[in-house]
């Protein structure tokens, strides 16, 4: 069946308390905005709309969904309620805000805390086969930070890429769409289909379920930093399985990165989950350290001055 | 592989509907299976869904995406499905191993092969004839094959439900398995349980899927053999799958596996709830879903401040 696309919100459209003003992206569950609460603060809004299920028609507002997809599309609202909670509960200076959560037009929307910046996949494109070591080692170690948060409360990305890679203006990391954290729960449901992307899927990803952990979203963290380094996505993992075309960075790169990183990018891509490093915490200290005894800058490790703001705010 | 495939279950007059039925195919192998589990026996129901699920899950297993030999992979499957039920019963402690009947039927590189215990059935049509079908384990057809009944007293007789032959229960399963079967473009290949075949007839069977719209034809079929068998109808359940050729005329319903991934699969199974009552099993009222919107809400507070 081929799939319609759905079109999104008109401009202008008073969801809620928020106008949208315009569709930030689309994929397959759902579509995410850039609207403005009534005090004007941007916000990102995401509207769970599987296109597999649901369908919006041009000038329509509330999409239809066929009577027999009634039970798929809610229990797939189910699983963007647990993104919700995982979400809410996180609170980490590197993790993208839920900053409300509500129901209209037969759906669910997530609001979240709109920054101004651009994808690290944008900032490669603007500069391809120039991206230095010493951003690279600042966003990922920072972007970690979140990942270690992410990954304490028992939780997987799954989804981790460049364009789910956020930075701010001053430079700062902020992990994305967490959208297919709870898709493993989507196995069992023919319609909906866990959602990976080619390149930066692991290889458990896609053939065996089970043995996702920590080490999976480390694969996808490996092929970041390799699409960084060489402008464009690895092979993908279930290719590479049955005939790894994959050629080490080592051999092409090194006269413009450190040996050191580029080891770092095959230890995260191989293909065997144990052969990677198995946390994060062990891939941050690889990315802070260049040389034997070389140590980077401790305030990249721990965000002190965002903790301590966190804290002092809760209060 | 190219096919239009439906299938279908319904409780009939019964408390509980104790047929399962699912079909599952990877780029390039097709399994169809149907359990009727046995109503006079402790947990019927569950029987006939271990019997689905172990035959399903193997075929996940192996067809990678072809089974190395189908007739071996029928033949261990149904013994290895019937070992489960006794492990089963034994977990449970049990008084006797609960049983069910089975048809499997796999097709892969054009040829179909398939396998039985007891009386729900397979067949095979072609050009508006049934070109093969199996031959129930039964003592009816025991009868019958002697001489001894025809068909219509055989449909009438008192004990027409015995069977010899099943999945669980006290004594292995004989298992009768098929030669392998050419399919040419257009055949249709239908598996039932009785509660089809018992008040629709072979003529009945063969009438309803003339049509070759199987997604049309399978409901107009259970509704027909409902209305005939009335307030006494038992469970039934139909699977009918219509052949095509690869490079014939494109049919709208028709599943085309040449695109999918070598390691993919797409199965149609009912859960063991989901049959009882259709949708409880992701049912999500309008009061879970403001609980749940109030809980995320209530979150996003409590860690904001």
């Amino acid at each position: 069946m081929p799939l319609q696309a759905n079109s999104p919100l008109p401009s202008g459209f008073q969801l809620d308390q928020y106008r949208i003003e315009r569709q930030l992206s689309l994929g397959g569950f759902s579509i995410v905005y850039l609207a403005y609460d009534d005090e004007g603060t941007p916000v990102a809004i995401k509207e769970y709309l599987p296109n597999s299920l649901a369908l919006r028609k041009e000038g329509l507002i509330t999409p239809q969904v066929p009577s027999e997809n009634q039970p798929a599309f809610r229990y797939g609202m189910k699983c963007f309620f647990e993104e919700g909670r995982s979400l809410a509960k996180l609170m980490h200076p590197n993790v993208v805000r839920v900053l409300n959560f509500f129901r209209a037009n037969g759906t669910v929307y997530m609001v979240m805390q709109f920054e101004k910046g651009s994808t690290l996949n944008e900032y490669i494109h603007r500069h391809r086969g120039e991206v230095r070591e010493r951003f690279i080692r600042a966003v990922f170690t920072r972007m970690l930070n979140g990942l270690r948060e992410v990954h304490a409360h028992k939780l997987l990305h799954l989804d981790i890429k460049p364009s789910n890679i956020y930075l701010r203006t001053d430079g700062t990391p902020v992990l994305l769409d967490f959208g297919a954290a709870r898709q493993t729960l989507f196995t069992d449901q023919p319609m909906l289909k866990p959602m990976y992307t080619p390149g930066f899927a692991s290889p458990e990803q896609y053939n065996n379920r089970d043995a996702l952990g920590p080490w999976s979203d480390i694969y996808s963290v490996g092929a970041s930093l390799y699409t960084c380094v060489v402008g464009t996505a690895p092979p993908r993992s279930d290719e590479r399985c049955k005939k790894d075309t994959y050629v080490p960075v080592t051999s092409t790169h090194g006269a413009r990165y450190s040996e050191q990183l580029l080891q770092t990018i095959e230890w995260c891509l191989k293909l065997d989950p144990l052969e990677r490093p198995q946390s994060v915490y062990s891939l941050q200290k690889a990315l802070m350290r260049k040389g034997a005894g070389e140590a980077m800058p401790a305030t990249w490790f721990t965000d002190i001055g965002a903790r301590l703001k966190s804290f002092i705010g809760r209060t | 592989m190219k096919f239009t495939i439906f299938q279908e279950s319904r409780i009939g007059q019964r408390k509980a509907n104790q047929d399962r039925n699912a079909y599952c195919y990877s780029r390039d192998a097709l399994l169809m299976v149907i359990a009727d589990g046995m109503g006079g026996h402790l947990h019927g129901e569950i029987a006939a869904q271990i019997a689905v699920q172990f035959i399903t899950q193997a075929f996940q297993r192996h067809a990678r995406p072809t089974l190395g030999d189908p007739v071996f992979f029928l033949s261990r499957a149904l013994t290895n499905a019937h070992n489960a039920i006794l492990d089963y019963a034994c977990d449970k402690n049990l008084p006797e191993a609960p049983r069910t009947t089975v048809v499997a039927c796999v097709v892969q590189e054009g040829f179909a092969y398939w396998a039985h215990a007891g009386d729900s059935r397979l067949y095979l049509l072609r050009h508006g004839r049934i070109a093969t079908q199996t031959r129930d384990h039964s003592r009816v057809q025991l009868m019958m094959d002697q001489g001894l009944l025809d068909a219509d007293e055989a449909a009438q007789h008192p004990s027409r439900n015995r069977i010899y032959s099943c999945l669980g229960g006290n004594h292995p399963p004989q298992i009768e398995f098929s030669k392998r079967f050419a399919l040419r473009d257009g055949d249709i290949v239908a598996l039932c349980t009785d509660g089809l075949w018992g008040p629709l007839g072979d003529s009945g069977v063969l009438l309803g899927l003339s049509s070759h719209k199987v997604m049309d034809a399978v409901p107009k079929m259970l509704d027909r053999a409902e209305s005939l068998a009335g307030a006494s109808c038992d469970n039934l359940s139909l699977i009918a799958m219509c052949w095509q050729d690869e490079l014939g005329a494109r049919h709208p319903d028709a599943i085309s596996t040449h695109a999918m991934d070598v390691d993919r699969f797409t199965t149609k199974l009912e859960s063991f709830e989901s049959t009882r009552s259709p949708a409880s099993d992701f049912d999500l009222t309008e009061d879970e879903i403001e609980r749940a919107i109030a809980e995320i809400n209530s979150a996003i507070h409590k860690f904001s401040k």
